[in-house]
């Protein structure tokens, strides 16, 4: 049982993961809780059903289900990257300069607006995701495990790695370090931070786009509300990990599930959201800068 | 007989009655059913002069499926004076509204609130037209200890008042027949029972019983499978809805029970009903008869007060005896249906059948 239980919560918490670095990501350069994150990853969602529900009525999926999906995907990225660079954009800029509370409550703002934009256009009922894969999968140590779940953490990980790639060897990277850790020091060396900053939010918002597609295809049902709790969970594993640390926000997310799923099938499964709280009060009163906090030269 | 009614209607006089049900969020397809049952029984008695000579027109009220919505719709519709309401459909919604429209002195008329405590606090103006859990709950373990025959069985609910109050009354009537190998709670709204559904399988059920609602039955239902489980699911009568096996697959949702009263299609009452409803919003919802039965009883009811006042159609609400669409309908003293039928209905290539009765 244990082992079932390590496999379902690695599985949410890759996801928590890709959403947690996004938050982090962008608190780490401009100190600011985007609280619209979730609807982000919410959108991608949406999106992905979207999309995919175009290409098999092209016939596309008919013809190679590996195909669609990878453009549903590419798609959906897209148009979640041009959503959060918007966001960015409208809601953000302007407020650059602004009291620290101002964009946190724009962030909210932009929530709302979101969550009602999708309840408008796409209903309130739950959207239900062709059941693809079925139950197919293989047995581990007494664990059944679904190629759809082995597809989610290898996706997961492999973009945790390109991204911590991305930032510690190349040069885009290197900008984005030495803006979080100084943006005026920064833009004296020649660095273009409003690009920088733009790059953060399509980064961040394109992992949510891939997060969202991977929830719709794993559980098989969306609404206009699942970026909430989402949302919170993943900021949990960020403030867990340690805010602006990405190497913090992976493990917190992973972590996250982790108790979840162990909370749940040791404990009682009627407190399954509150655990993740729980870790985070400790983790708090214990190292209130979270488990990677203290590391700031990771920080982005 | 009502020829020349038309005549003596006085210019901007209606009646209205409230419809309160979640019209947004994961239940939204409910409410629209239950809307649609009674704005048909309106359009009706409008067709033929409405009712005291008034037109009727019908408020909806959307209370989100959630307790403090349901209140505050609820003070909303005692204030717009309707002289009477179906709803609320979720039994956490129906309780504590009960309180409100007591106060207010209006009757109310679930469709679809099946815990007992509804009727049980001697409100006289509270009705439902559906049965109780306890009724269901009884008419679920028989099932399961006499026509399956099982012997170790899981208990999963979703804390709700409905969904828990279900379990209860099941776990309640199985109690020695049968052995509860686990019995646990789930959160209304999430998507990952994995964790649950894990425990669950360590334990090693004949059948799980779940006390909830269609979303996260047919999640309940595609992970277990996912799990490599294959022991049934058995739930009550919030399940039953096409959405169900939609988020299940067809596959998954194969031979899941489902306690329930008798095919409306089977019933010879029903079936103009079903005909002019199709016609007008197409596929029919498991709810929608109930709302149409509810909404002509209270009009009855109106017409034969010869007012409006809420005590007066009280009385006769607990008096007359109607004939709807599902049937023979009287209420006995705290306002439960005399007469309700449960039987059990099976998933079946993605549709439900009537499949045995107690």
């Amino acid at each position: 049982m244990f082992f079932q239980q390590l496999i379902n919560g690695l599985t949410v918490g890759g996801v928590y993961a890709l959403i947690a670095l996004g938050y982090t990501m962008v608190y780490g350069i401009l100190e600011l809780i985007n609280f619209a994150h979730g609807e982000i990853y919410m959108l991608g969602a949406y999106l992905g059903i979207i999309f995919f529900g175009f290409f098999t009525a092209s016939g596309l999926t008919s013809f190679s289900l590996l195909l669609s999906l990878l453009l549903t995907f590419a798609m959906a990225v897209i148009f979640c990257s041009a959503y959060g660079f918007t966001m960015e954009k409208i809601a953000y800029r302007p407020l650059r300069n602004a009291p620290r509370l101002s964009p946190l409550i724009s962030a909210i703002g932009v929530s709302i607006f979101l969550q009602n934009y999708v309840m408008l256009t796409q209903g309130a009922t739950d959207k239900v995701f062709p059941h693809l894969f079925g139950t197919s999968g293989f047995t581990l140590f007494n664990a059944r495990v679904t190629h759809l779940q082995t597809a989610i953490v290898l996706v997961s990980l492999f973009l945790m790695v390109s991204l911590h790639l991305f930032i510690t060897k190349t040069k885009m990277g290197k900008a984005m370090r030495a803006v979080a850790q100084d943006k005026a020091m920064a833009s004296l060396l020649g660095i273009n931070i409003d690009s920088i900053i733009s790059l953060t939010f399509i980064i961040g918002s394109g992992l949510a786009a891939i997060a969202g597609i991977m929830i719709a295809l794993y559980y098989g049902l969306v609404n206009y509300s699942i970026g909430y709790i989402a949302g919170i969970k993943a900021f949990t594993a960020a403030v867990l990990g340690g805010i602006g640390s990405i190497p913090g926000a992976m493990f917190g997310g992973l972590f996250l599930g982790f108790v979840e799923s162990m909370g749940a099938s040791y404990i009682s499964s009627e407190y399954k959201d509150a655990y993740a709280f729980l870790v985070l009060i400790v983790v708090l009163l214990i190292k209130p800068s979270g488990i990677f906090g203290k590391k700031t030269e990771e920080k982005v | 007989m009502l020829v020349g009614v038309g005549g003596c209607q006085k210019k901007g006089e209606i009646i209205k009655i409230g419809v309160a049900a979640p019209m947004t969020g994961d239940q939204a397809k409910i409410g629209t059913d239950l809307r649609n049952g009674v704005t048909l029984a309106v359009e009706e008695w409008n067709a033929k002069g409405g009712v005291l000579g008034k037109k009727i027109e019908v408020v909806a009220v959307d209370d989100q499926h959630d307790p403090k919505q349901a209140v505050s719709v609820a003070n909303k519709l005692v204030n717009e004076r309707v002289a009477g309401v179906v709803g609320h459909f979720n039994s956490s919604c129906s309780i504590p509204s009960s309180d409100v429209y007591n106060r207010g002195g209006v009757p109310m008329i679930s469709p679809g609130s099946t815990n007992p405590q509804l009727t049980e606090k001697g409100y006289r103006g509270v009705f439902r037209v559906c049965g109780r859990d306890d009724q269901q709950g009884k008419v679920g373990a028989e099932f399961v200890i006499n026509k399956l025959n099982l012997k170790r069985i899981a208990v999963i609910h979703d804390k709700t008042t409905y969904g828990q109050g279900l379990a209860d009354e099941f776990r309640k009537f199985v109690k020695g027949k049968v052995e509860i190998v686990y019995y646990g709670g789930i959160i209304q709204g999430d998507k990952d029972f994995k964790t649950v559904l894990t425990s669950v399988k360590e334990k090693n059920p004949q059948l799980i019983y779940f006390g909830g609602i269609y979303p996260e039955a047919g999640l309940l239902v595609k992970q277990a499978r996912e799990l490599g489980m294959t022991v049934p699911l058995m739930s009550g009568d919030g399940t039953i809805d096409p959405k169900f096996i939609e988020i299940a697959g067809v596959k998954a949702a194969e031979g899941t029970y489902l306690t329930f009263s008798p095919d409306t299609r089977q019933i010879l009452t029903a079936k103009s009903f079903l005909e002019n409803y199709e016609k007008k919003y197409g596929e029919i919802g498991p709810y929608s008869v109930y709302a149409y039965d509810a909404a002509n009883i209270l009009l009855a009811a109106v017409r034969e007060a010869g007012n409006s006042e809420g005590k007066a159609v009280m009385d006769k609400l607990h008096s007359m005896e109607f004939s709807g669409a599902l049937g023979k309908i009287q209420f006995d003293e705290k306002g439960d249906v005399t007469v309700s039928p449960y039987v059990v209905w099976v998933t079946k290539d993605g549709n439900f059948i009537e499949y045995w009765r107690p």
